[in-house]
């Protein structure tokens, strides 16, 4: 936990004191890439709610999302066809599926131990 | 022997998920951070058009006034100095008239004090004895004496006269003039008549001043005394301590 933190941290700080220049058009495969990763974060806290975690899934689906949503902006920008919506669009939806389904699953558990709270009482 | 391997693979395990943990926020905590500092940047870019820029402008202006006046101040600055380096110029030059000058004024300084030997034009004024007159008691009425060559000596030095020798010696600021009997002694030398004064200077101005009327040569012949003008010689003199 505390080492995940540490690595947070210093990616953080890494970021921020990193002065590479990148030209603008590439800044979309940067944008997608947060996308990506923030939807696989969310698609990780559900699926260990619902008991289905699962290290590798998780692991190989954050790195392979934000590989294949980079890759698809890059033919995108060299197609002419801004494919790059597409994947903002998917990890999106995704990102607000995901979000939706961690507040149902909170809240059935909130209400369950409030009612088990009242049982007991 | 399946209960103490259990605690051990599950801590393993929980190990390696918080490498791969770490590993994964790290690389979302770069890209959020990257992301974040650029779109700062490209904000900071998008500001410049508007405001920033027409300030940047303003400041750049300014500058460049602040630097045109610097210059035109050590222009002025330019100016004047050369001024001064022109006015030292010139008074370097007037300095050579000037040592020119002195050079000319040493060399009639030197002239009169007599440490040099001269040449130059002049007039040889000569004083010699009247002619023997019997009827006449005293001798002195017609011999010349000191204060007759004072006469001359002053009024060819009056009249502009450089150098003055008398009998070939030079006479000086210091030079003495006696009177011993029917000699005169100048400068401890003693000389008979006829005594041959040398003066160089303009001949003409020196023998018309001799020549006034009422002047030294009527009165030297009221006296007695012969007197020659010879204008228009080359006269050399020796130097005062040469020995003649």
């Amino acid at each position: 936990m505390w080492l995940s933190i540490l690595g947070l941290l210093l990616g953080i700080s890494l970021g921020l004191l990193t002065d590479m220049q990148i030209p603008p058009e590439y800044a979309d495969y940067l944008s997608i890439a947060v996308l990506a990763s923030l939807d696989t974060l969310f698609g990780g806290i559900r699926a260990h709610l619902q008991g289905v975690y699962d290290d590798k899934v998780f692991v190989s689906g954050f790195f392979f999302n934000i590989v294949l949503a980079a890759a698809l902006a890059f033919i995108g920008v060299h197609l002419g066809v801004d494919l790059y919506l597409a994947a903002i669009f998917a990890f999106g939806v995704r990102l607000f599926q995901n979000i939706a389904v961690i507040r149902r699953i909170l809240l059935t558990k909130w209400a369950e131990k409030k009612e088990v709270r009242e049982l007991q009482g | 022997m399946k209960n103490p391997k259990q605690p051990k693979k599950n801590n393993r395990t929980s190990f390696s998920k918080s490498i791969i943990f770490s590993l994964v926020f790290l690389v979302l905590g770069f890209i959020m951070a990257y992301s974040y500092s650029l779109s700062q940047e490209e904000e900071a870019a998008r500001n410049f058009d508007g405001k920033s820029f027409s300030e940047e402008e303003k400041r750049f202006r300014g500058e460049l006034i602040e630097q045109q006046e610097r210059n035109k101040s050590l222009r002025e600055e330019l100016q004047e100095k050369q001024a001064t380096v022109q006015e030292y110029e010139d008074s370097f030059s007037d300095g050579e008239n000037r040592f020119a000058d002195y050079t000319e004024e040493a060399e009639a300084l030197r002239r009169y004090i007599g440490i040099l030997p001269v040449k130059g034009d002049g007039l040889k004024v000569t004083l010699q004895d009247g002619d023997y007159e019997p009827d006449s008691v005293n001798p002195n009425d017609y011999i010349v004496h000191e204060s007759h060559v004072f006469q001359v000596i002053n009024e060819l030095y009056i009249s502009g006269a450089q150098a003055i020798s008398i009998n070939g010696q030079r006479i000086h600021a210091n030079s003495y003039i006696v009177c011993t009997g029917p000699v005169i002694t100048v400068d401890g030398v003693q000389y008979p008549a006829p005594f041959t004064i040398e003066a160089i200077g303009e001949p003409d101005v020196l023998e018309s001043s001799m020549k006034l009327s009422g002047g030294v040569m009527d009165q030297l012949v009221n006296d007695n005394i012969i007197v020659t003008l010879d204008a228009g010689q080359k006269i050399s003199m020796p130097a005062l301590l040469t020995e003649s």
